[in-house]
């Protein structure tokens, strides 16, 4: 598989989808990758630490530009690879076939867009319709969600996961014990690690998504300090300069779309982490808005006019 | 749908997006409103809005119908009956939801003002339809104008213009002739402009407001409302990229220019001599304007992922009203028309 697979790469990162059959083989692969993992993946520094992507597929190479690219570099991608960009096809196909080629060097754990239910709405289903003409890449692509880590932990000092923290949930431990295997569920530990947002609040709020909780400083200072952690590193929360830090730097949000949704006017940043478990952020903007990074057809992006 | 081939049709344009904004908000159960479907082309065939559309067009229109909703009470209360002028009024169903209401008694006149290619469109749909004609009154009563561009009934007027023009030339004809004036420079008057100004220079959006202002000033009406729904704050990166999308739509906002913050928009109507003025973005009128029942009521409808998107957008467009020519004696209950905080009544509170 090596050689193809390389090819396939190579394909994908001209942004050019890999046939059914491939896709079907890839996430087989992938699946038998995945299912060894931990609920946590350990890791070990120096890594790049990635957020949400969101199938802007040429920012994601303006990113690999940046960070460089695998295997020369790390990577933990923190969820969200797919729905509300054009590319979510060949985004999620590149970054999983790169797990599955370098499967050390390269991390996915799950967002909550990875998800039956939420690719129905935000658009991944739609371009795999579209894309192949028929549902099965979309229904081996949600098997492969189901297998994704819950979270990952570098060095055992940086905690990475999609959303945040939740009430059931006071060690990483506790999250080893979750079966993962499944779809996303409305609530539970599981639902709330990749849906809930720190929040400026004591103790432990209401979301506003409708699913997960809003975390406030005490709780993010206690859980580190129960699971002797440096920093918890999290994404799905659009950063305007890129990342976010809160409560004496304990959280950080990473978001990594820039001008997420070809409508924010954000900058993206990654996060690299050194074999010290030093922090840099890098910031970078989006691709150039050309023929190819927006598909002359693409609908205008929605204003109140 | 093919490019528009000028900037006008572009604006044009924009009419039916607003429509279909609003059809969709309908049909997903964020608003009520059994008229507009009837103004949009195979409504049946037109697709949801996202749901962030869905929630900024609940917003608008909630936030909008509450002070409407209040001038014809306040107008009501000072028994006088009030006129309201919608202008780049589009496919809007206010007059039809303001004529089967509980206050369609007060209101003397409902005047509605825009290009001709859309008055057209709509008297046709007016006259197609037995739902939007019934309204009306009579069908002796209902005369079409402009050759077909505009339509005249007891309460109802739609008029083609371009507003951009000197007012003299266009309101002044069409609203204010000597001998049959249709809009009576004496009674409480309400003007509307959703997303209309920002398409036109700041000169001639201050041109309408001074006209409106100078003839009611000079008939001693008890009071002139002014609201005004638009983008704003296009100087950030998010408004620079709003700005760059809707040039390939070939959409140009120049109206925007001269409001930066939020704190600028009152004075588009204190700087002509508008007594007093306020602005609030959408996003702050959903977080503390509209009622908590109705946000919980919404939050139910579809699932949104999108929060600090919906912040960001919302944050960039605003309701600024502004109140002009009040007679003191009808001063104070005038300068009560606002918006106001919707918070919800702790039940201990109410126990006491």
């Amino acid at each position: 598989m090596g050689s193809d697979l390389d090819e396939q790469i190579e394909q994908l990162k001209r942004c050019e989808p890999i046939s059914e059959e491939q896709v079907k083989r890839l996430c087989l692969k992938a699946r038998e990758i995945l299912i060894e993992e931990a609920n946590v993946q350990h890791i070990d520094s120096p890594v790049t630490i990635c957020g949400d992507i969101h199938g802007q597929f040429f920012d994601l190479m303006e990113l690999f530009s940046v960070g460089g690219f695998c295997p020369d570099t790390n990577y933990l991608f923190m969820g969200d690879f797919v729905d509300r960009g054009f590319y979510s096809v060949e985004t999620f196909l590149l970054l999983l076939a790169l797990k599955v080629r370098y499967p050390e060097r390269m991390t996915l754990i799950r967002g909550n867009h990875e998800s039956r239910q939420i690719t129905q709405v935000y658009g991944f289903y739609d371009e795999c319709q579209r894309k192949y003409g028929g549902t099965n890449v979309w229904r081996w692509c949600c098997e492969v969600f189901d297998y994704l880590a819950l979270g990952a932990i570098v060095d055992g000092r940086v905690f990475g996961v999609h959303g945040g923290l939740s009430p059931n949930l006071h060690s990483i431990d506790q999250i080893r014990a979750i079966d993962r295997k499944q779809e996303v569920p409305h609530d539970g530990p599981m639902c709330d690690l990749l849906w809930s947002d720190p929040d400026d609040i004591q103790g432990w709020g209401l979301s506003p998504r409708g699913a997960g909780y809003l975390f406030g400083g005490d709780i993010t200072k206690q859980f580190a300090h129960t699971n002797a952690l440096d920093l918890i590193a999290r994404a799905h929360q659009l950063a305007m300069e890129g990342y976010k830090i809160m409560f004496e730097r304990t959280i950080v949000t990473v978001w990594s779309a820039p001008n997420y949704c070809y409508r924010c006017g954000n900058v993206a940043s990654i996060l690299e982490l050194d074999e010290h478990l030093g922090q840099e952020y890098k910031v970078f903007s989006h691709a150039p808005i050309d023929v190819r990074s927006v598909p002359s057809k693409r609908p205008p992006a929605d204003y109140f006019l | 749908m093919l490019p528009p081939r000028d900037s006008d049709s572009a604006i044009r344009l924009t009419d039916s997006d607003a429509a279909l904004a609003r059809l969709s908000a309908v049909q997903k159960n964020y608003l009520e409103d059994p008229f507009i479907k009837h103004l949009v082309p195979r409504w049946h065939l037109q697709p949801a809005r996202p749901p962030l559309i869905n929630i900024g067009t609940f917003v608008r229109a909630t936030a909008i119908d509450d002070l409407v909703f209040q001038w014809l009470q306040t107008s009501a209360s000072h028994a006088t009956r009030c006129q309201i002028v919608s202008l780049g009024a589009g496919s809007d169903t206010r007059f039809w939801r303001i004529a089967t209401g509980a206050h369609k008694e007060t209101l003397a006149s409902y005047i509605e003002l825009d290009f001709s290619e859309i008055t057209t469109k709509k008297a046709m749909a007016i006259r197609k339809s037995e739902v939007l004609s019934a309204v009306l009154g009579n069908p002796s009563d209902v005369t079409l104008l402009h050759g077909g561009a505009g339509l005249d009934s007891p309460v109802y007027h739609l008029l083609p213009t371009d507003l951009r023009l000197p007012p003299a030339d266009t309101l002044g004809k069409l609203l204010a002739s000597e001998g049959s004036a249709i809009l009576s420079p004496a009674l409480p008057t309400l003007l509307l402009f959703e997303c209309v100004l920002v398409y036109m220079t700041p000169t001639a959006s201050s041109a309408i407001l001074q006209w409106f202002l100078d003839y009611f000033s000079s008939a001693g009406s008890p009071a002139l409302g002014s609201i005004v729904y638009e983008m704003f704050r296009l100087q950030d990166s998010f408004g620079r990229v709003m700005v760059e999308n809707l040039k390939t739509r070939n959409v140009s906002l120049p109206g925007a220019e001269p409001y930066p913050d939020i704190d600028s928009l009152p004075g588009r109507f204190l700087n002509i001599g508008f007594k007093a003025a306020r602005a609030l973005t959408l996003k702050d009128i959903r977080k503390s304007y509209i009622p908590p029942e109705e946000l919980e009521r919404i939050s139910q409808l579809e699932l949104v992922d999108e929060i600090e998107e919906l912040d960001l957008v919302l944050d960039h467009y605003a309701i600024t009203w502004g109140i002009g020519a009040p007679q003191a004696a009808t001063a104070a209950a005038w300068g009560q028309w606002g918006l106001s905080t919707k918070a919800r009544v702790p039940v201990e509170d109410v126990e006491e």
